[in-house]
């Protein structure tokens, strides 16, 4: 054909092709206006003081009162370094080789009680989380202290600019401060007061927390992003009951559900009932475990400690206990859902994700090794936290021990009494639930691998592994980094150190009118609640 | 014998009334209360499901089977599956013993504890009486629930706990009546002539009185039993019951079969019609008890 | 009369006194405590921050002036503060209480409307039919789990209705209907269940009345049936009732529980299911003795009110 007639066809196939694949995911214009009620599986138990507790009981709830610095994108459903996106700072920058993270805060921002945003609010946040010695106020609990162990100082030289000191480079402190367990607290406020009401500058204020009933909120109108948040209010409705927030979902009395506590049948048979409703699988950053105390014999001894991760089928587990919701993968959240998943072929060659027929007799030849024989067999107590879900989990794991020749019962441990248990090392193997605020390697590993971390409930204690884990976090070059952090994962579970079982899917339910709230690979860091508008 | 004119007679012997043997006494008492027979063939039917579980179940009740959960009852599986795969049949079955051995076994001990306070309290009277029962009446004081709530909470989970904690608020209500039925007999006449005769105390407790408390101690249990399977059933169902892996009906209807309930009604079901004919056999027999044992507490509680 | 009220008085003290004892120590037994649970939700332990609350909230002084603090604050009014919740005891539980008493009354009031008249027809047609189907009936609502009628009557209404009752409280000043609705169905699942109680003993007592001979006699000398029965059966039945009335508001408590759980109406009774899961030792203890006082008082005023109706039990 002619050049003209086919420059013609180009550009009207281009636009063609623009018009139909290159508009923006949001296809639709948000609305103003309108309320939401969400559900909340129980009363919030510290209020809305995220610094002092780990339940997404109270982080879901009290994000839409508070802002970080930075957050992930609530619009981008894989969480990493590229999807942060400023809150109250408005830029930030790298300095020194990342050594120092310097942080330009936006100017005009109000807490709701009409106070003034400075770096003096940031300052004070983090030096209280990092419980540095001059820090003016102090957390009456503080789980997350260690993120903030590589932080020398923090300055703020004038209002609006903040300078996080660090030791050594540490690229992923950005991640763990986009995580919604990170919010900012206002200098003027005694954080005892966050256990009781919210003071913060996010997109909605709280109105009212009718304990045991609800908590809501209203549009807050000097919010300091013009346009948001478009809904004029949140009520989070509090039902204990699951049979309750079932019906809830179904009837409509609810529009959102509680992140985390919808399994696949119950979504399954709710979208049966409302087709119209929009269930979107995903994994929540929370994973199954088997920890073995190596303090004590029999699991002082690595080839048992092996023994036991060989035995266990996980995809099995993952059909028996969950009926199909959740993934195998190892100690960090597996692809397509997390960012540092090993890749498949990776995968299936560690120890436990072999065919069973063939990783039982090896689990049974290495129990022989330690000298574990029908004559000589291994009797141990497995504990459990006294949830349903802990202990199907753990009765399955029982089943797959029983059939390699160790005989193990079940205790199971009061809620209250389960770290204490675990921190204390009083346990032999013991069968537990593991959740990561960001998909991070640096959030997940110095909490539970590290040499001497409280929560390293199998007091595992490498020094290879520790150099490894300090080497990642300072690795700045991303390809490289994702290298080291497959290989840790491999030798962690090559040691077994703490077997990973699987990790969990939630099926988030929500009516087709709520828009643009999408569950990221974390529960923990999707409910700021500014984007979302009802299209109804 | 033969008569002298060769008519066979039969010999009736004058004085001593002739003792209806056992199947008489059933007998009369299924024609004459058939409610409470009804109760009786009930909780009959429960004592043999408990005891031959084992036997009666057609799958093991904690084994999971993932291919095939929240099925319907079919040919396979008589009352469906729960939402791992279990059969709720069996686990119903199981069901029976875990809430017969609490029902049963709290009864029997804050019964026996109760009758043998009341019985000595009763019995030595005086200061001891008293002080015993304003103790006994500050356990009683509590509501049932609340105390057993609390005690469970105390004890921590297992099934020797649930015993404890729910014969707890039992022990001040059985002894209020074996009290009271061992105040009216002391007065009797016979008691009196025991004890002029010199028989001593502890005799004439076991073996006089005891032998006319058993009438109200059988309506105090059988009373008592119901509500202590409703007891266990809500301890269970709030979390604080039968720990697992023991199929409880109470925590049947708790973990999950109100979230699957439209999928599988057959969840929230058969676990609570199990409970409620359980506790319904043993209020019509229990009933049916106290009015044949005791008239005079015919109606009330 | 008023020594014996006295002394009945006195000896409901020393009861509550011993009660508080009681429920003081129990709760202490319960492994875990506040500070142990706040640390679960934040996922790790740390002995010396769980001193640090320990200081804080009292409780590391010894046992006895722990006890003797709580009578003392008691007896000048204070509730003391919730743990868990950081705020005064009474703040917390005040928006509860009404909700928790508006749904006992009308649990009873189902309860009388629904015992006593199937009570005196069961009576008054003793042996027949009719007179079994009712206790049948009202013996099934004793042995129905209280907590699966609810359960069974949610989810009913969501098969069928593809609605469910609200789910927090609506006041009856904002919204009538819907308040009604909301209370109708959980009155409706407690009182069936005391509505047995009370119509096994309506019943009960009618029949011992009406053998009395005085009825008889009215019965012989012709008096037309029906006004037999009203005037002289029922006023002398009615005694008992009253007290069985009295002692059903204790036990409403245990059905109250579970129905307040069910359908999430915010009361107290599943207020005190929560605080003691949480270990709130001000609120339960508080809330437990408040119980406690109500249930002994009911019972001195109904064996007051015996007292007073019935001549021939006057003296204690």
């Amino acid at each position: 054909m002619s050049r003209r007639r086919a420059t013609i066809s180009f550009v009207v196939v281009s636009l063609a092709l623009v018009i139909a694949f290159g508009t923006p995911a949001i296809s639709q214009t948000p609305k103003a206006g309108g309320t939401l009620n969400i559900t909340q599986r129980e009363d919030l138990p510290q209020g809305f003081a995220i610094h002092e507790t780990s339940t997404i009981s109270t982080v879901w709830p009290a994000m839409p009162c508070l802002n970080n610095l930075v957050l992930f994108d609530p619009l981008k459903k894989t969480e990493s370094l590229d999807t942060i996106i400023g809150e109250l700072a408005e830029k930030w920058s790298w300095q020194d080789n990342y050594r120092n993270l310097v942080f330009f805060l936006r100017k005009g921002v109000k807490w709701h009680d009409g106070q003034p945003f400075t770096s003096k609010d940031v300052k004070y946040t983090f030096d209280m989380l990092r419980e540095a010695p001059d820090a003016p106020a102090k957390l009456r609990i503080n789980p997350r202290k260690d993120w903030y162990t590589n932080v020398q100082t923090i300055e703020a030289p004038d209002p609006h600019t903040v300078i996080f000191h660090l030791k050594r480079p540490q690229p992923s402190l950005l991640m763990m401060l986009a995580s919604g367990y990170t919010p900012v607290y206002a200098a003027h406020v005694p954080p005892a007061n966050y256990r009781t009401a919210c003071i913060g500058t996010g997109p909605f204020k709280l109105k009212e927390w009718r304990k045991g009933e609800f908590v809501e909120y209203v549009k807050n109108p000097d919010y300091f992003v013009k346009g948001r948040p478009y809904l004029d209010g949140l009520k989070y409705i509090v039902i204990a009951e699951r049979g309750t927030r079932t019906a809830a979902l179904q009837s409509g009395a609810v529009d959102v559900a509680f992140p985390g506590e919808t399994t696949k049948t119950a979504a399954e048979q709710l979208k049966k009932a409302v087709p119209e409703l929009a269930v979107t699988p995903y994994s929540q950053n929370v994973n199954d475990n088997i920890i073995m105390n190596m303090k004590k014999p029999p699991f002082n001894n690595a080839k048992v400690r092996l023994a036991v991760s060989r035995a266990i089928d996980r995809r099995a587990l993952v059909q028996a206990v969950h009926q199909g919701g959740a993934v195998v993968g190892a100690s960090m959240a597996p692809k397509p859902h997390g960012f540092w998943g090993l890749l498949d072929r990776d995968l299936n060659a560690l120890p436990g994700y072999g065919k069973p027929a063939d990783e039982k007799p090896r689990a049974k030849q290495l129990l022989a090794e330690a000298g574990v024989t029908p004559q000589n067999p291994l009797k141990v107590e497995m504990v459990t936290r006294a949830i349903a879900v802990y202990v199907d989990m753990a009765s399955f794991v029982i089943n797959e021990l029983k059939q390699i020749g160790i005989e193990a019962s079940l205790k199971q441990i009061e809620t209250a009494q389960w770290h204490a248990t675990a921190t204390r090392g009083d346990y032999q193997i013991g069968a537990n639930l593991t959740g990561i605020g960001p998909d991070d390697p640096d959030a997940n590993y110095f909490e539970n691998y590290a040499c001497g971390s409280p929560r390293n409930y199998s007091f595992y204690c490498d020094e290879q592994v520790m150099k490894m884990i300090e080497q990642q976090s300072q690795e700045l070059d991303p390809k490289k980094r994702f290298a080291q952090v497959a290989a840790l994962q491999k030798k962690l579970e090559d040691d077994a150190a703490r077997p990973l079982l699987d990790w969990k899917l939630d099926y988030f339910v929500r009516r087709p009118f709520v828009k643009n709230l999408i569950p990221h690979q974390s529960i923990y860091n999707f409910g700021r609640m500014q984007e979302v508008w009802r299209d109804k | 014998m033969v008569s002298p004119i060769g008519v066979p007679v039969d010999l009736v012997v004058v004085g001593a009334p002739a003792r209806p043997g056992w199947g008489t006494v059933l007998g009369r008492f299924v024609r004459r209360k058939p409610l409470g027979a009804i109760g009786g063939a009930i909780m009959v039917v429960m004592l043999l499901t408990a005891v031959l579980a084992p036997w009666l179940q057609t799958h093991d009740p904690i084994a999971t089977e993932a291919a095939y959960t929240l099925g319907r009852p079919n040919a396979e599986h008589w009352l469906g599956t729960d939402h791992l795969g279990r059969d709720i049949y069996s686990r119903i079955v199981h069901g029976a013993w875990a809430s017969l051995v609490v029902g049963v076994g709290s009864t029997l001990l804050g019964s026996v504890l109760g009758g043998i306070i009341g019985l000595l309290s009763a019995y030595v009277g005086g200061k001891t009486d008293l002080i015993t029962q304003r103790l006994l009446d500050i356990l009683q004081g509590l509501p049932l629930l609340v105390l057993a709530l609390v005690m469970s909470a105390s004890l921590g989970p297992s099934i020797r706990n649930v015993i404890i904690a729910i014969s707890i608020p039992i022990i001040p209500r059985a002894s209020r009546v074996i009290r009271a039925s061992v105040l009216s007999i002391r007065e009797m006449q016979y008691i009196e002539a025991a004890r002029a005769l010199g028989v001593r105390h502890l005799r004439t407790a076991f073996r006089h009185i005891l032998p006319n408390t058993v009438g109200p101690f059988i309506v105090l249990c059988t009373a008592q039993l119901g509500s202590a399977i409703l007891v266990e059933a809500t301890l269970s169902f709030l979390g604080m019951g039968i720990p697992e892996p023991y199929p409880s009906w109470g925590r049947m209807l708790s973990v999950s079969a109100a979230e699957y309930a439209q999928k599988a009604p057959h969840l929230v079901l058969f676990p609570g019609i199990a409970i409620s004919l359980a506790v319904f056999g043993s209020n019509l027999l229990g009933d049916a008890l106290r009015d044949t044992l005791d008239p005079r507490l015919r109606g009330s509680r | 009369m008023k020594s014996y009220v006295a002394q009945r008085l006195g000896i409901a003290i020393l009861t509550l006194v011993g009660m508080s004892i009681v429920i003081f120590t129990l709760l202490r037994l319960a492994p875990g405590d506040i500070v142990d649970i706040l640390f679960s939700t934040a996922g790790y332990v740390n002995e010396s921050e769980k001193q640090a609350i320990l200081k804080e909230l009292g409780m590391d002084r010894p046992y006895w002036i722990q006890y003797l603090d709580w009578v003392r604050q008691i007896l000048t009014g204070d509730l003391g503060k919730s743990y868990r919740y950081d705020v005064p005891a009474w703040d917390v539980i005040r928006p509860l209480v009404p909700v928790t008493i508006e749904l006992a009354v009308l649990s009873i009031i189902v309860a009388v409307v629904l015992g006593v008249p199937t009570g005196v027809i069961s009576a008054v047609r003793q042996d027949t039919a009719l007179d079994y189907v009712l206790r049948v009936f009202s013996l099934a609502g004793l042995s129905m789990p209280s907590f699966w009628l609810g359960m069974v009557i949610i989810l009913g209404m969501v098969s069928w209705l593809g609605w469910i009752p609200p789910l927090t409280y609506v006041r009856p000043t904002d919204n009538f209907k819907a308040h009604a609705i909301q209370f109708a169905l959980p009155a409706l699942a407690v009182g069936y269940r005391s509505s047995a109680l009370i119509m096994r003993i309506t019943r009960s007592s009618l029949l011992e009345v009406m053998r009395e001979d005085y009825i008889r006699t009215a019965w012989a000398k012709g008096q037309a049936g029906r006004v037999v029965i009203w005037r002289h059966a029922l006023k002398n039945a009615i005694l008992p009732v009253v007290t069985v009335i009295g002692i059903e508001f204790a036990f409403l408590i245990g059905g109250l529980v579970v129905t307040e759980t069910v359908f999430n109406l915010p009361g107290v009774a599943r207020f005190l299911v929560q605080a003691i899961l949480w270990r709130d030792y001000p609120i339960v203890q508080n809330l437990v003795m408040f119980i406690a006082i109500v249930v002994i008082f009911s019972n001195l005023f109904v064996d007051m009110l015996y007292g007073v109706l019935d001549p021939r039990v006057r003296y204690g």
